[in-house]
């Protein structure tokens, strides 16, 4: 399994405007990276650039100490000599033939011989829980059904990597949900090296090993899931990953004894970095607050008010008008709150984010304690 | 007792019921009774038939029957023919396959050079009346065995063109294939414009070389559009009148449509009626293949998806010498068939281009008072061509008016009652008169209406005959737009009218009108395009006082007078042409955005 490097990828297209600018990725063996961002950050490109499917303008890409694509020395490997597998979103089944034959395509390619072919299509359909439907036409299948197709079929060659642009969006939520857990299986047991296209924070949260967050075009962070959420190295990747999204305070600064002062318009707090950190006296910050740390307790020692109460029953989204700052806040278990009713809270960890409000880059992050 | 009448009342109470009714009376009468007239009609003696037959007229006979499937002559009357459209149809498809799926897959998926223009050009037939490239080949290679004088090719090269080439099959098929190829390249252009790059791209991915990806991916892909293709080509060219008329007749090369002519205007109209239900019969077999093929598990509609990035295909060497071989095609189906036209409009003795030779009496000429056809006014001073043009365009007019009103009310009636039997009767009603040739259609109602019926009077001869024939069958073409544009217009919008108590017809003028305005105006201008530059259907139902511009020209052109023939066809050509322009600028809709044009 080999492992991808991509240097100073930069895709163009003819309208003017730049896809990917600069992108440098390293994709170690057997990952499952996710490609993370809004509609129009040059995801989808990546990836067709990794399979070979676009041309970039600029730049190198490496398969191990493979060079398969780069600007300068004039190499481009064409897209079937790369070996992989690509998941399309729409599947892209062909719906002139059966299961069996869709599956059995790419091998007869391969100049397998027959008994061989058709014993991997057996094995794979197995695999998939597809077999029962062998010889239908996609058109009679489920939109699961199709889906678990293009994937027998993607993996049918073994392939070294495996490139999915966002399989699941046209799938109902619950399947989807399905579908991640396989996916995530199927991860384990092939080995293979993954690289997943998706829009969905929570998809990009639950299945990657490593998620790289674009935004038009750049790349913005590229970490572990937990870490991206935990430690953001921007507002755009806090505000992107999480869902209720965090609180953002603007406040301003002053350094006092190792710790900061902050003075935000409706409180004023004291925020203890984990490790030292360096801001000027005055500074404009930017403090973000995860729902989750807004604690409701009766000794908290903030007022607010109740604006709207949402319980799922798994938990509870509550907007609060803390003195006329508006938080999101979360609780957990089975409880609702009256609108309008007055609560108190308070702030809990130590993962409290603090950015810079001009380059919107992360500071430090730290806990919080109210300022009498 | 009062339950029923009330039941009675409320269903009459709705206006989409009311309509359902009439329609149903009015299309029972004008589709259903014809077809059965003319069963009847094969079973019976008719005037002309007296003497051969010897029976009283009206009275029964098998004759017709006899004497068209168990007699020496059915070889001639019915096998022959058969025979013949058969195979220049499978033929023309295809030439039609060939050319325009050649030029659909040359535009959307290779380099090729000066695409914009080219097919600009090539769907020009696409417009024009059917016969237009038969009378153009006929110009340049008309030669002097069947008699006359030569053609323009043999006049400025010098070769004699032997028959097979200028008379017959050959070019029937030729100029068929070559008229239909549009359709053709409209609907393969359209899969290989639309396919999803995805399938292919799919391919590539799993290693699939360059012929297994065009044979297996590609060619299936676009089977269904070849399907439909063939399936349009196949019925229009079987019941195309024109051309084999044009081509045919001077070396006794009939085919289906050409025979039930001569019969009809000839001794025995009775064998006409069965040949007119033989092509119905055809017709409605070729719906029933396509329907059946539509309904197999392998049919896929459209496969589309976001294809912005389809890679074009290099030509490389090949680029140039192709694109001037679709170049030359274009122009042989657009403007040298114009350029012929113009030609053969002008000169004086036939046979003979040279500059000397050539004049505009045939346009603007006065009448020398003579009988020579030579001494005939020019079309444009001529009081009969002025009386035929305007005939033209009333008909036009009164079919446009008529098939667009009735097909945007039984568009109406037939999706507010969406499901019930009485809209799914009248919708398979209104779809009939698709189903059935122009010219079995055109005998349909000779055989009708030729006596008095009821209270109406013979109409045969008459402009009603016209009007009536013509609004009936391009009736599916409007009714079909109107379904289609009334099933996106949610009944909501009505509904919330019908809340706020609008009458009905308030709700027609201020509401659906205004929405569906784009619709109802192509609903009009689509059946007098088609009535403007249609000859089959009117052919046999003409006589001297009802006569319009296309039949005037197949009149001058069987009386061999080509010079007043060419300009009079100019002329259509341009009203055609005029008036699509006027469609495309008034609705938007122009043919070539079909495909995806850019």
């Amino acid at each position: 399994m080999p492992r991808i490097r991509l240097e100073h990828i930069t895709k163009q297209f003819s309208k003017g405007s730049k896809a990917v600018d600069q992108l440098d990725l390293v994709i170690e063996d057997g990952d499952f990276v996710s490609l993370l961002g809004p509609s129009g950050c040059g995801k989808t490109t990546t990836l067709r650039m990794i399979a070979g499917l676009e041309t970039p303008t600029e730049g190198e890409i490496y398969f191990d100490d493979q060079c398969v694509f780069s600007q300068d020395k004039g190499i481009n490997i064409s897209p079937d000599k790369r070996n992989v597998g690509f998941l399309f979103q729409n599947y892209a089944l062909w719906p002139h033939m059966t299961v069996r034959r869709n599956i059995a395509f790419g091998l007869e390619n391969m100049k397998w011989e027959k008994s061989r072919v058709e014993s991997r299509v057996k094995e794979i359909c197995d695999t998939m829980r597809i077999a029962e439907y062998i010889d239908r036409y996609p058109a009679e299948l489920s939109g699961g059904q199709q889906q678990r197709v293009a994937i027998a079929r993607t993996l049918a060659p073994n392939p070294r990597v495996l490139l999915m642009d966002e399989p699941l969006s046209n799938l109902d939520a619950k399947l989807r949900n399905d579908m991640r857990a396989e996916l995530k299986r199927l991860h384990m047991n092939t080995g293979a090296t993954f690289i997943y296209v998706t829009h969905d924070q929570s998809e990009a949260m639950t299945l990657s090993s490593k998620v790289c967050l674009m935004k038009l075009g750049v790349l913005q962070q590229y970490s572990p899931p937990l870490e991206l959420y935990g430690s953001p190295q921007n507002i755009f990747c806090a505000d992107f990953m999480g869902n209720p999204s965090m609180n953002f305070v603007p406040c301003k600064g002053t350094p006092r004894d190792g710790a900061i002062e902050l003075e935000a318009e409706s409180f004023s707090l004291l925020f203890h970095p984990n490790s030292p950190a360096e801001i000027r006296s005055g500074q404009e910050l930017v403090l973000g607050i995860r729902p989750e740390a807004v604690k409701i307790v009766p000794s908290g020692g903030i007022e607010s008010k109740v604006i709207s109460s949402l319980p799922t029953g798994l938990d509870t989204i509550l907007s609060l008008n803390a003195r006329g700052t508006i938080l999101s806040a979360i609780d957990f278990g089975i409880v609702d709150y009256k609108m309008d009713s007055i609560i108190r809270f308070t702030f809990e960890g130590n993962r409290f984010v603090l950015f810079d409000k001009e380059s919107t880059n992360q500071i430090t992050l730290g806990s919080l304690s109210l300022r009498a | 007792m009062n339950r029923k009448l009330n039941k009675v009342k409320s269903f009459l109470s709705k206006p989409y019921n009311i309509l359902l009714i009439l329609l149903l009376i009015f299309l029972t009468y004008l589709v259903v009774l014809p077809l059965i007239s003319i069963i009847r009609d094969t079973f019976v003696v008719h005037a002309s038939e007296k003497s051969r037959i010897k029976q009283a007229v009206g009275s029964f006979t098998l004759y017709h029957w006899l004497r068209a499937f168990a007699s020496n002559f059915s070889s001639i009357l019915i096998w022959e023919p058969l025979w013949h459209s058969v195979y220049t149809s499978v033929l023309a498809c295809g030439v039609s396959i060939l050319i325009g799926g050649g030029f659909a897959w040359l535009v959307a998926r290779t380099d090729m050079m000066w695409k914009k223009v080219l097919t600009k050009l090539f769907i020009f037939p696409y417009i024009m009346p059917s016969w237009t490239l038969a009378l153009a080949w006929r110009n340049f290679f008309k030669n002097a065995v069947v008699g006359g004088a030569p053609g323009i090719f043999t006049a400025v090269t010098g070769i004699a063109i032997p028959n097979w080439f200028a008379y017959g099959p050959f070019p029937i098929i030729i100029t068929t294939g070559l008229h239909y190829a549009p359709f053709a390249y409209i609907l393969i252009g359209g899969v290989l414009r639309n396919m999803d790059a995805n399938l292919e791209e799919a391919a590539i991915i799993l290693k699939t070389n360059k012929m297994r990806m065009f044979t297996r991916i590609t060619i299936p892909m676009v089977m269904p559009a070849v399907m439909s293709t063939i399936i349009l080509v196949f019925s229009s060219s079987m019941s195309s009148f024109a051309v084999p008329q044009f081509l045919g007749l001077p070396v006794r090369f009939y085919v289906l449509t050409t025979e039930m002519y001569s019969t009809i205007q000839g001794t025995n109209p009775g064998v006409g009626y069965i040949i007119a239900i033989l092509m119905i019969v055809i017709s409605v077999a070729i719906m029933l293949v396509n329907q059946y093929m539509i309904g197999t598990r392998k049919s896929y509609a459209t496969v589309t998806g976001k294809s912005a990035n389809i890679s074009l295909f290099h030509l490389k060497g090949a680029r140039l010498p192709l694109s001037l071989l679709a170049c030359l095609i274009v122009l042989c189906i657009s403007l040298i068939p114009m350029i012929s036209f113009i030609l053969q409009s002008v000169i004086l003795t036939d046979g003979d281009y040279s500059l000397s030779n050539m004049t505009l009496d045939f346009w603007i000429g006065l009448s020398k008072g003579g009988n020579d056809y030579q001494d005939k006014a020019g079309i444009l001073r001529n009081a009969d061509v002025w009386k035929t043009l305007f005939n033209s365009l009333k008909l036009s007019v009164t079919c446009a008016i008529g098939a667009g009103t009735v097909g945007f009310l039984a568009g109406y009636s037939i999706v507010r009652r969406r499901g019930s039997w009485l809209s799914r009767l009248v919708e398979n009603l209104t779809f009939i008169p698709y189903l059935i040739p122009s010219m079995a259609f055109a005998a349909i109602y000779l055989s009708m209406f030729s006596q008095q019926r009821g209270i109406i009077p013979s109409l045969y001869g008459t402009f009603a005959i016209l009007a009536l024939i013509g609004t009936i069958k391009y009736l599916p073409m409007a009714s079909r737009s109107g379904v289609n544009s009334m099933m996106q217009l949610s009944p909501e919008i009505e509904e919330a009218g019908v809340i706020m108590g609008v009458p009905w017809w308030k709700r027609m003028v201020r509401i659906i009108i205004p929405i569906e305005k784009t619709t109802i105006v192509s609903g009009y201008l689509l059946p007098f395009v088609s009535c403007m530059r249609e000859l089959s259907l009117f052919v046999i139902l003409v006589t001297a006082n009802n006569r319009v511009l296309t039949t005037l020209l197949f009149f001058y052109d069987e009386k061999g007078w080509a010079q007043y023939g060419n300009a009079i066809n100019l002329l259509i050509i341009f009203i055609v042409l005029l008036v699509n322009f006027i469609v495309e600028k008034l609705t938007g809709a122009s043919i070539e955005k079909g495909v995806g044009g850019k």
